[in-house]
């Protein structure tokens, strides 16, 4: 019994490896050895290039102690809040019309998907010129003459709009996928069974699609506080850092003030927290879905 | 950023660097008869002065065989000095970079620059004696010469002489009857509002703009006041008195508040406002649109005025510096190719004048030519008054100080933070760079 089945596994190892190695070398490149050198960049005195005077623990007695920083991660959580549950909802939406119409179907979602494929630059660029404060098509249907971004309450609101029209086609199709793997025959027997319109998606779709509505609202979590273009490109972090989120707070400690050893505690107490919320979310996902 | 940002670029230039570096040295071994030596510039020069620069560049190459200057510009502010830091510390940096001097503490002092000796000008036929004083300290750093300089670029106060006449502002002459204090500036603002309708004044207030800084270094060190000194913020009570002066000027509506600074300059290029506050780069596009006859008015520029005790004005001064490179050190006969080509401009810089700037180098700033050169002439006498940012690593013209500036002190000018408030949050963010010692790259 043993014999037989080794050796091809043996044979199995040589060539899984060699297919694994590009993968593992552009990992432990790119991602792991990076990682452990910010961890120990966080621990020292470092500038922008020279890596310098081991301090302990001081960057990160400083860091709880910063008020920017405080201040950088509620612009985060509060861009999150803005975009992670409408990002999530409105693909489901998308979704459910790009299924429901068998004819129009493909061509809403191609719409619907459009702006996904367009670079953070062009994306931008749109908002940019919509949202202009004279010449801007939004403030010619409001009449108004808004300086949006410069806005200390429209801002982010306004930054976050941008994202989601730029970013739930993707979600959309996520939803879509998980919409196409249920089941025709679990809809034709809750019809023999008289449900119809809002019964089905309350007791057919939304039950097996819920794991994969569990992944789009993780993936937008991540996804949302790891905003950066958006708001760097936008409105440059203002009006007075309203908008700065924490990692364009770690782009300018690293870069405009040149401390390096700084932004990679600011890097690694931000890690720390998204891992912290998306192991907090799996835990409610499991709970809820026990409960189901 | 740093994650994804710092290795892979050290990588890269790691193994890049013996590819690039030894076909060039063994090309120049090679060629040691007629060889042309190739001098790479980085400037941040852009508009006007990135073409006025570019024409010395082109003169130079022309007018000789040996040396030849390829001069490449990268955009303008903490990028360009991101990326002359951390490509110099791997030796990949250019043979020579335009930097501003507000900006050599915090270059020289953090070796990324390599000091230019007497003996290494005097080959090239240049000597300390040859620059104005002023420019000639700021170019010096514990005890060496990092840079030669260029310039000295003040803030001015340009003036509409259609809607300050109508205001009643211009003597017999037609120039502007001096003004003197500031009261006495905001009721010329004043008069060319109630007399024209028009803004009587324009200045850039945008959020992320530098103005405002300027500006209100030059009202605080005519008070005796600097913004930092011993590590300290130093101007007291008089900091948010002073911002709002300059937010009374928006709120009365003498000035609209939120222009970036492509509207603020066209809104005065434009006829519609009656003084402008800015830099003397601005000097060319008004010389250019009154020869062209697009310009739909005459203008003037004087000094920024005396609004308290003295007439102190910010300025900063372009300087060429050469970068340290020290993993892959200049030789001798670069270091003369460079030289020769910072003489060539220091003695041609009458054309740089012509962008608005004060020459550095004394031949040209002390000929007849350039003291009768308008509309330079009329604002001369702001050399005498000059202060710079103050000397510190976290200093200059977007450093890590001004940046932070740029953001808080323009809230005050469209309403949105009282000054008090807004000086507050910019202490509260900048007293992190005060502390910090200078870093080394």
């Amino acid at each position: 019994m043993n014999s037989p089945s080794a050796r091809p596994r043996r044979l199995e190892t040589v060539p899984a490896l060699l297919l694994l190695a590009p993968f593992l070398a552009a990992f432990l490149l790119f991602f792991l050895i990076p990682a452990v050198q910010t961890l120990y960049l966080s621990l020292t005195d470092s500038s922008l290039t020279r890596t310098s005077a081991f301090v302990g623990l001081a960057n990160y007695v400083t860091l709880v102690n910063d008020p920017s920083f405080w201040a950088s991660l509620g612009n985060t959580f509060y861009f999150s809040l803005l975009t992670v549950v409408p990002l999530t909802v409105l693909g489901l939406v998308m979704a459910l019309l790009v299924d429901r119409f068998t004819r129009a179907g493909p061509w809403l979602q191609g719409a619907f998907f459009l702006p996904f494929v367009l670079p953070i630059s062009v994306m931008t660029l749109i908002a940019d010129w919509m949202l202009q404060p004279s010449a801007g098509i939004v403030n010619h249907l409001l009449g108004m003459q808004r300086a949006w971004f410069a806005d200390v309450h429209w801002a982010m609101p306004m930054v976050a709009i941008g994202t989601i029209w730029w970013t739930v086609g993707f979600n959309m199709l996520m939803f879509l996928a998980g919409l196409r793997n249920i089941p025709r025959e679990l809809y034709e027997a809750a019809a023999l069974d008289g449900a119809r319109g809002f019964a089905l998606f309350r007791y057919i779709t939304w039950p097996q699609l819920k794991p994969v509505a569990w992944t789009a609202f993780v993936l937008q979590l991540i996804a949302s506080l790891k905003i950066f273009g958006q708001t760097y490109i936008m409105t440059t972090g203002g009006p007075f850092n309203t908008t700065r989120v924490t990692l364009h707070y770690m782009y300018e400690t690293a870069f405009t003030q040149s401390d390096a050893g700084y932004a990679a505690a600011v890097a690694m107490a931000f890690v720390l927290i998204v891992v912290a919320l998306s192991l907090t979310q799996g835990w409610v996902a499991r709970r809820l879905g026990r409960q189901a | 950023m740093i994650r994804r940002r710092h290795l892979p670029a050290a990588l890269l230039v790691a193994c890049a660097l013996p590819a690039l570096t030894l076909p060039r040295t063994a090309l120049a071994m090679d060629a040691n008869a007629p060889a042309v030596q190739t001098v790479r510039m980085w400037t941040l020069l852009s508009g006007g002065d990135g073409a006025r620069m570019r024409e010395l560049v082109e003169r130079f190459n022309a007018s000789q065989q040996g040396v030849r200057v390829e001069s490449t510009t990268l955009k303008w502010g903490e990028p360009f000095y991101t990326k002359l830091i951390t490509a110099t510390v791997v030796g990949a940096g250019p043979d020579l970079a335009t930097i501003h001097l507000s900006r050599l503490p915090n270059l020289a002092g953090g070796g990324v620059l390599r000091p230019i000796g007497p003996a290494e000008l005097a080959a090239a036929g240049l000597a300390g004696a040859d620059f104005l004083p002023r420019q000639w300290a700021k170019s010096q750093h514990g005890g060496a010469t990092y840079a030669v300089p260029l310039d000295q670029h003040p803030l001015v106060l340009y003036y509409n002489k259609k809607l300050a006449g109508q205001a009643g502002l211009l003597d017999g002459a037609g120039r502007l009857k001096p003004i003197e204090g500031i009261d006495a500036l905001t009721e010329a603002f004043r008069k060319i509002k109630a007399s024209t309708g028009k803004p009587g004044m324009t200045m850039e207030s945008a959020q992320s703009s530098y103005a405002i800084w300027r500006l209100w270094l030059s009202m605080l060190a005519q008070q005796g006041l600097p913004v930092v000194a011993d590590g300290r913020f130093a101007y007291g009570p008089a900091g948010a008195a002073t911002l709002a002066r300059v937010a009374g000027w928006f709120q009365a509506g003498y000035a609209t508040p939120g222009m970036d600074y492509p509207a603020s300059t066209s809104q005065f290029m434009g006829g519609n406002a009656g003084f402008m506050i800015n830099g003397v780069w601005e000097v060319p596009e008004l010389v250019r649109g009154q020869a062209q006859g697009t310009l739909g008015f005459e203008y003037g520029i004087v000094p920024l005025p005396r609004m308290y005790r003295d007439a102190s004005t910010w300025a900063d001064s372009h300087g060429f510096a050469l970068p340290a490179n020290n993993d892959n050190p200049m030789d001798p006969a670069k270091v003369r190719a460079v030289l020769a080509f910072v003489a060539f401009v220091s003695k041609h810089s009458l054309g740089w004048a012509e962008g608005g700037h004060i020459p550095a180098y004394r031949p040209v700033a002390e000929s007849a030519a350039f003291l009768a050169l308008q509309p330079n002439a009329q604002y001369a006498a702001a050399a005498r008054n000059v202060v710079y940012d103050p000397d510190g690593w976290y200093m200059g013209a977007a450093g890590p100080l001004e940046a932070i500036a740029s953001k808080f002190l323009p809230a005050p000018l469209s309403g949105q933070l009282t000054p008090e408030d807004a000086l507050r949050r910019f202490e509260t963010e900048a007293v992190r760079l005060l502390r910090k010692r200078a870093p080394l790259y």
